[in-house]
């Protein structure tokens, strides 16, 4: 800290060394003379910049040593004015393409586009705020090539997984580095259950109001990203937040939204069939009590009610009727075949469609923006409430933030941000877990009634609780309390509560000495702290005897840079620019957790009413060094070179037995070339800019996580089927050897990337067209590699994988029709990117990364990244030369001819698993159109997805329980062969019926078989649509607008179950499963933004 | 360019080696704070006993009493294991990992602890405990990774040892065990971390030679058996068990039948219309709907590795493959009586159940038929069931399907990927491969 304050006392040192400055203003105008607002006005060299008013006024502040403005604005041909003597400069624009449009690159360095080697793509804050959606990642989606987001539920508050070319890392983070204001930001999913079930979690980018949002700068390759070393590996999103003017005013901003969201659809379920199953012969309906799961009973519609318990039909459980001999589970009675009760017909019960509800979103933003030439601010505030479509699930975010910064003296600016986030979350259980919503909520058999006869007149939220217990609090499910929650029962005593309290910004000093000699200095913060409950009240299947598990999460990320930096001519015709720098980060992420059982009485969810509480913490801290520099050199403005190196030192590849400084560091460079060539070209009006871009880089990494060089002893879980047993058992506590084994020697993983680019404009810009392709290799990758369980371990960190990568970006930007009132843009965005597992370790061809036993979604040598590895029918080239052991080999499918087998006639099973189906899509196009009318603004985007396997985990357990259409349909199908051969090779002639036996062997639902239920999960979807109205200035408002937009309104998909946009382990690597996860939402909102 | 000398100078300084140094290691900024890179023995020893407790209840009891049909699969993955098309080899990952991982692994590294510190009677049960492990595991697996397991990275490709080499072990781990038992502890003595027998010596040696005895079984030295189980366990108090102690850390049966997966498995209608069929009061312990009403699977299970009536059975065969004699007769009477206490029934409920001829034929009229049905009913739930039903093929059984009952597990997917010294996956035959003493 001593230096540290040595080096800002050198800043205020120096500030005594400075000149003067000289103000300049003027008016920007279009080429008709009317006033452009917002337009751009630069001092060329600096970071010095204003916008102009709403008159098309500016007021700059020129440092001595600069001597030229550079004025953009958007659809506009960017103009340079040299200043000289001038006090006042006025300038008309002309519409043009944006040859020498400024984007914002890596360390926040603003350079031409023109000069870029590797692609950068820019979404501007007010494509954010029109999507409609209220986080940041999710409106990214369909308006940047190479970039990919998967929504993981239509939970409210539920995350987003955000991959930019694909995946970089075999098996740590691929999303990409999130950098507010030049600084990193934490966009973690923390979960406090595993994967496949427990709540949805957010990403917390979502913390950011997108409100708040100048723009969003996706730097994609590892070109462009090599600066920020190992955590630029996966593409970095950049984002730049709104600042205040200097203009001597302030401009109000306030905005209101209201959206209202519905659930898109379900799987098919069938409604035919009660609950029950075959005995003696005959389809019989069976009670709740019995606790069967199926509905492979009679139809309903040969069933009618009786309530009489000495009827010769009535159920015999002693649950089934009260002390009065009322039938407890139906206030009708129970089921008998027709003709033999009281002639009431079995009425068909929904549990699904009537259980959801509109959700309700709110939102309330003011901005405050002002300043002078000596400083400036910004003061924004948001307010979000949002109900779920599920009942009981909420989602409230508060932000506040304030920027601002001041220019004490000519050359220094010093600004800074800080954000404060309030997001509180109430959720409800998901996925593979009894007390999942959705797990009880589809298997209840349609001739059970999860509301008790309250039927849909009932409020969601407050349905009275004889719906879900009775008397004795004891639950009402159709597994006569056992099996799985009644949803109505969950969302009012399986609650998960998140409390997140976030603060994050950054304070920043930059000084221009002169041309060639600059400073930065970047100090950012990031602290998170999540405490989270969950309730499992008693009687709750998760925890029959009651549960409230209590987690807290702290994370501080602290991202430091110092830059020197210069540019300027060194001769006429070639221009020199430097960056050199140094980066300090540190990560502290603290958890603990607190696990209570055992409730004494029920109403009271706290942990003080716990018998036994077990407490754990976890954490994991790293720290990096970077040293990094860049030179660039210029050619006429038609050829640009650009080569940088980086030097880190990563904290997890040390060995605290036996530290050396050099094992934890490592060296990587890159190059690239941007190549002007319509400029050695006569100026046609056919070409108006053509550009080839190049580049290579390499990047480092560490390991993923902390602590991975050293084997560690952990108080073990012991678990296999069930519930698991935790220590201390009966108050003693145990250690155990981690399974996964530490790895002194672990070096850093290296990732190369070779880009090619083109970037063409035509017709003055009207028409351009951004073709990039890339190929990319990782060696040495880090990876937890499988070990033989015989070894002792089932895991050991180790340099041994190996993935490439190559991929196709297109960006195709139009204008179709432009008139004085009428104009068409439009943009598609093509992304189709491809990663192959080469290697993973000697002698492994799998790696594990999420799922469940029958379908799992892996690394499979040969295969795309994350393929879904699972049980598969028996081919007839299985074992045969052509078998690769992991693929699903060639030939028919064989049918199992064994007379004496249960599954005579179905088909056979392979005792291998295989890959059965690959969860990365083929292709994504985004298809965002923007028409303007006069003050009338329509938009819309489509959103295309080419394949993509997903797992319908859902699809196959039910129809183990026959609750899906698919089981009514092949029930009733008459006997017929299943395509394939029998063991001899002849074709299949074994008639069967696709009934019970079928979908509860082994090719149904939890049999070994999982690949006929992996489907194709591509779509296409509408993903945004809109319609705005722009009020004009008046005297008491500056102007404003009125919108209504939907989003997700409208889909297609071959996928046979709620919508494939959706992921059961939610931001995580291992992707492409639906196991009952939540369905997706479609929203319509209203907005009015008015400004003053 | 005064200044920007004295700038650079700082930052020098600020990124010095020095200091990047201490950036990069100082606070032992990648020791994890949580975990610790060792720990001493009395830590280590009650996680793997309670896991060796929680596997022989766990994936043991239930795949091999489900395979002789004590226990029923009827819903979910359990209704395609009862019909053996679902018993993939991955459905053997986990028992495969807590054998090698969960427990070998762990008997390693406390063994290691133990020599170098001159524990003797810490070495002593790790071998006991090893020895119990590696021959409930080579019962099912037959020829299993052995003296060339545990090593890491540095054996990737574990080879395997024949059953006779890992009996041979075994036999050889009991009589150290035994041997160092008997002298003198070394610097550390047992103490209540041993959560099987709270550091008792003597009932830790009647546990080794319990132990012999069921290995001798399997190598048809019914007498060799006899005579150790004789001198194995004098009641049933010296039972190698551990008691679970509550509805908080349950028993393997209560957590599975309770908490997720209630439903799966039921009590077998085949047992059931074995002990109907022998008017047999224990039936109302076993019988019923497995949830947490259930009278025998309780939350505070106990949960016994091996017991002084299965003692009393090997005793009784041995008898009366003999011929029989008032010896083995009493020893037969002494394992019912032992059992009808584990279930919590009196003496009387013993006295009238035992009054039937057809339970008690007298002395010299016993037969191996009576001696194993009785066994097999006194063991319920007990992972051996599995071994004396291959061994003996008492009582008769009816396959689920197909022709053939199961004689052995398969290994698991984990070792035919990850270790290429695993036999073709295609080469197992789980209806066909009889284990070595089966064959």
């Amino acid at each position: 800290m001593k230096r540290l304050s040595l080096v800002f006392s050198m800043f205020f040192m120096s500030i005594g060394l400075l000149l003067a400055q000289s103000t300049v203003s003027g008016t920007i105008t279009d080429d008709l003379g009317d006033p452009l607002i917002g337009a751009s006005v630069l001092v060329k060299g600096t970071s010095v910049g204003t916008v102009t008013d709403l008159d098309g006024k500016y007021s700059i502040e020129v440092p001595s040593g600069s001597d030229v403005l550079t004025i953009s604005y958007t659809g506009y041909q960017t103009q340079e004015k040299t200043i000289g003597s001038a006090t006042v400069i006025d300038v008309s624009m002309s519409e043009g393409i944006m040859l020498d449009e400024m984007v914002v690159t890596a360390i926040g360095i603003e350079r031409e586009e023109k000069a870029l080697g590797y692609a950068v793509q820019q979404v501007k804050g007010d494509e954010i705020t029109r999507s409609g959606a209220s986080s940041a990642v999710d409106a990214l989606v369909g308006k940047a090539s190479g970039v990919q987001i998967t929504r993981s539920s239509g939970s409210v508050g539920g995350g987003s997984r955000i991959l930019i070319r694909g995946v970089t890392s075999m098996v740590g983070n691929n999303q990409p580095l999130i950098v507010i204001d030049g600084v990193r930001t934490n966009n973690q999913t923390l979960l406090s259950q595993g994967s496949t079930a427990g709540t949805a979690a957010s990403n917390r980018l979502m913390d950011l109001n997108p409100d708040d949002i100048e723009s969003i700068n996706v730097l994609k390759g590892a070109a462009a990203t090599a600066l920020y070393g190992t955590a630029g590996a996966t593409g970095v999103v950049l984002i730049t937040t709104k600042k205040g003017n200097n203009q001597n005013r302030v401009d109000v901003n306030f905005s209101s939204s209201a959206s209202f969201d519905q659930i898109t659809n379900m799987i098919d379920l069938q409604s035919e069939f009660a609950q029950g199953r075959t005995s003696g012969g005959e389809l019989i309906w069976r009670s709740p009590a019995t606790g069967e799961s199926g509905s492979w009973g009679p139809k309903i519609s040969d069933l009618e009610y009786a309530t009489d318990p000495n009827h010769p039909n009535a159920p015999t459980h002693a649950r089934d009727f009260d002390a009065n001999g009322v039938y407890r589970w139906d206030p009708n009675g129970f089921l008998v075949p027709r003709g033999t009760g009281n002639g009431q017909a079995a009425n068909t019960y929904n549990n699904v469609d009537p259980f959801f509800q509109t959700g309700m979103t709110f939102t309330n933003s003011l901005s405050l923006a002002g300043g002078n030439e000596l400083m400036t601010f910004r003061l924004s505030g948001s307010d979000l409430r949002a109900s779920g479509v599920v009942p009981n699930e909420e989602y409230d975010r508060k932000t506040v933030k304030l920027a601002s910064s001041i220019t004490p003296l000519e050359g220094l600016t010093i600004s800074g941000s800080v954000n404060f986030t309030k997001s509180d979350y109430v959720r409800v259980q998901q996925g593979s877990n009894v007390s999942g919503l959705l797990l009880g909520m589809l298997r209840t058999p349609a001739s059970f009634d999860n509301t008790n006869g309250l039927g849909a007149d009932r409020a969601n939220s407050t349905i009275d609780a004889s719906a879900y217990e009775f008397a004795d609090r004891s639950q009402r499910t159709y597994r006569g309390g056992g099996g799985y929650d009644n949803p109505y029962w969950i969302i009012n005593n399986a609650l998960g509560y998140e409390d997140v309290s976030r603060t994050f910004g950054n304070v920043k000093a930059d000084y221009r000495l002169n041309n060639w000699l600059g400073f930065g200095i970047n100090i950012g913060y990031d602290l998170t702290s999540d405490e989270r409950k969950q309730d499992f009240e008693i009687g709750s299947r998760t925890a029959p005897l009651g549960r409230i598990r209590l987690a807290e999460f702290n994370v501080k990320q602290y991202d430091n840079y110092f830059n020197v930096l210069g540019s300027g001519n060194v001769t006429e015709d070639v221009n020199l620019s430097y960056l050199a720098g140094v980066n300090a980060f540190s990560y502290d992420e603290n958890r603990t957790f607190a696990d209570g059982s055992g409730l004494v009485f029920p109403g009271f969810l706290d942990i003080s009413n716990a018998t036994n509480v077990t407490s754990s913490q976890d954490a994991n801290r790293y720290r990096s060094l970077g040293f990094f520099g860049q030179v660039e050199a210029s050619w006429r403005g038609t050829l640009y070179a650009t080569l940088s190196a980086r030097q880190d030192y990563d904290s997890r590849l040390g060995n605290p037995a036996d530290f050396k400084l050099e094992d934890t560091g490592f060296f990587y460079p890159s190059a690239s070339l941007a190549f002007v060539f319509s400029e050695l070209m006569n100026t046609s009006s056919f070409l108006s800019f053509g550009k080839l871009r190049l580049s290579w880089a390499q990047v480092g990494a560490g390991p993923p996580t902390a602590y991975s060089t050293q084997s560690v002893f952990v108080v073990p879980t012991i678990s296999s089927w069930g519930s698991a047993l935790n220590f201390p058992v009966g108050g003693v506590t145990g250690f155990d050897q981690s399974s996964l084994l530490g790895n002194p020697n672990l070096t850093p993983e290296l990732t190369t990337t070779t880009e090619i680019g083109l970037d063409l404009r035509f017709l003055n810009g009207r028409l351009g067209l951004d073709a990039t392709y890339y190929k990319g290799k990782v060696e040495d990758a880090i990876l937890n590699a499988s070990l033989a369980l015989a070894t002792g371990y089932s895991n050991v960190w180790l340099n041994s994988g190996e993935m490439t990568s190559q991929g196709i970006e297109l960006t195709l930007n139009a204008t179709p029709v432009e008139a004085r009132d009428f104009a068409w843009n439009t943009q598609i965005n093509f992304t189709k990117s491809e990663n192959i597992v080469e290697e993973l370790a000697p002698g492994v061809e799998r790696l594990f990364l999420a799922g469940f036993n029958t379908a799992g979604t892996y690394l499979v040598k040969g295969n795309q990244y994350g393929a879904i590895f699972g049980g598969a029918y028996l081919r007839e080239e299985a074992g045969t030369a052509s078998d690769t052991d992991l693929n699903i080999p060639g030939g028919q499918v064989v049918i199992n001819d064994n007379p004496e087998d249960n599954e005579y006639g179905f088909q056979a099973v392979d005792p291998k698993a295989r890959a059965i189906g690959n969860p990365n899509p083929d292709f994504i196009i985004g298809w965002n159109n923007t028409l303007n009318y006069k003050n009338f603004t329509f938009n819309f985007l489509l959103d295309w997805r080419e394949g993509g396997d997903l797992w319908n985990g859902t699809a196959w357990a039910l129809s183990f329980f026959g609750r899906s259409q698919l089981t009514a349909d092949t029930r009733q199908e008459a006997p017929t062969p299943i395509a394939g051969v029998k063991s001899d090779g002849t074709p299949n002639d074994i008639p069967v019926v696709r009934d019970r036996s079928y979908w509860t062997s082994s090719l149904g639902g939890f049999g070994a078989i999982g690949e006929q239920f992996v489907q194709d999960g591509g779509w296409v979807r509408l993903r945004e649509v809109g319609l705005s109205y722009r009020f004009p200035a008046t005297k008491w408002s500056k102007g404003g607008s009125v919108g209504v937009s939907g989003r997700n309104l409208w889909f297609t998909t071959e996928y046979d179950g709620i919508d494939p946009e959706t992921s059961l382990t939610g931001t995580g690597n291992g992707q492409g499963f639906d196991y009952f996860n939540m369905p997706s939402s479609k929203s319509v909102m209203l907005k009015l933004s008015l400004d003053f | 360019m005064k200044l920007l000398n004295k700038i650079l100078f700082i930052c020098l300084i600020f990124f010095s080696l020095a200091s990047c140094e201490d950036y990069i290691e100082g606070d032992a900024i990648n020791s994890d704070p949580n975990n610790p890179t060792s720990v001493p023995i009395s830590a280590q020893l009650p996680a793997f006993q309670i896991q060796i407790a929680d596997m022989t209840g766990g994936d043991f009891s239930r795949f091999n009493c489900m395979l002789v049909q004590q226990i029923e699969g009827v819903a979910r993955q359990w209704s395609s294991f009862n019909q053996y098309t679902g018993l993939t080899p991955n459905r053997f990952d986990s028992g495969w990992r807590d054998v090698y991982e969960n427990v070998l692994n762990e008997v390693k590294i406390a063994r290691a602890n133990a020599v170098e510190n001159g524990y003797n009677h810490h070495q002593g049960i790790l071998n006991v405990l090893e020895a119990y492990t590696m021959q409930m595991a080579t019962d099912v697996w037959d020829d299993m990774p052995y003296s060339d397991a545990l090593q890491g990275v540095d054996a990737l490709n574990p080879t395997y040892d024949t059953q006779a080499e890992i009996y041979a072990a075994v036999f050889s781990l009991l009589d150290q065990g035994v041997a160092q038992l008997s002298g003198p502890p070394g610097p550390l003595s047992l103490g209540s971390e041993d959560v099987f027998y709270g550091g008792n010596t003597a009932n830790w040696i009647a546990a080794a030679r319990a132990l012999k005895a069921r290995a001798l079984l399997k190598q048809n030295n019914y007498s060799g058996a006899a005579s150790e189980a004789a001198a194995a366990f004098a009641d049933a108090s010296q039972n190698m068990a551990f008691q679970y102690p509550d509805v908080n850390a349950a028993g393997p049966y209560f957590r599975f039948n309770v908490s997720g997966r209630e439903g799966d498995l039921e009590f077998n209608p085949q047992m059931r219309g074995l002990l109907e069929s022998l008017n047999d009061t224990r039936l109302g312990m076993m019988d019923g709907t497995f949830n947490a009403d259930h009278p025998y699977l309780v939350a505070d299970f106990y949960q016994e590795m091996v017991t002084f009536r299965e003692m009393q059975f090997i005793i009784a065969e041995d008898d009366v493959r003999a011929g029989g004699s008032q010896a083995g007769h009493d020893a037969y009477l002494a394992g019912i009586k032992a059992s009808f206490a584990r279930f919590g029934l009196d003496d009387a409920a013993y006295e009238a159940y035992v009054a039937q001829p057809e339970i008690d034929p007298g002395v010299g009229n016993l037969t191996l038929e009576q001696v194993m049905t009785q066994k097999y009913i006194a063991m319920y739930l007990q992972p051996e069931t599995y071994s004396d039903w291959r061994r003996t093929g008492i009582p008769a059984l009816t396959p689920t399907s197909g022709t053939v009952i199961p004689v052995r597990w398969n290994y698991s997917a984990n070792e035919f990927l990850f270790n290429a010294n695993s036999p073709d996956e295609a080469s197992v035959d789980i209806y066909n491969d009889r284990v070595g003493w089966n064959r």
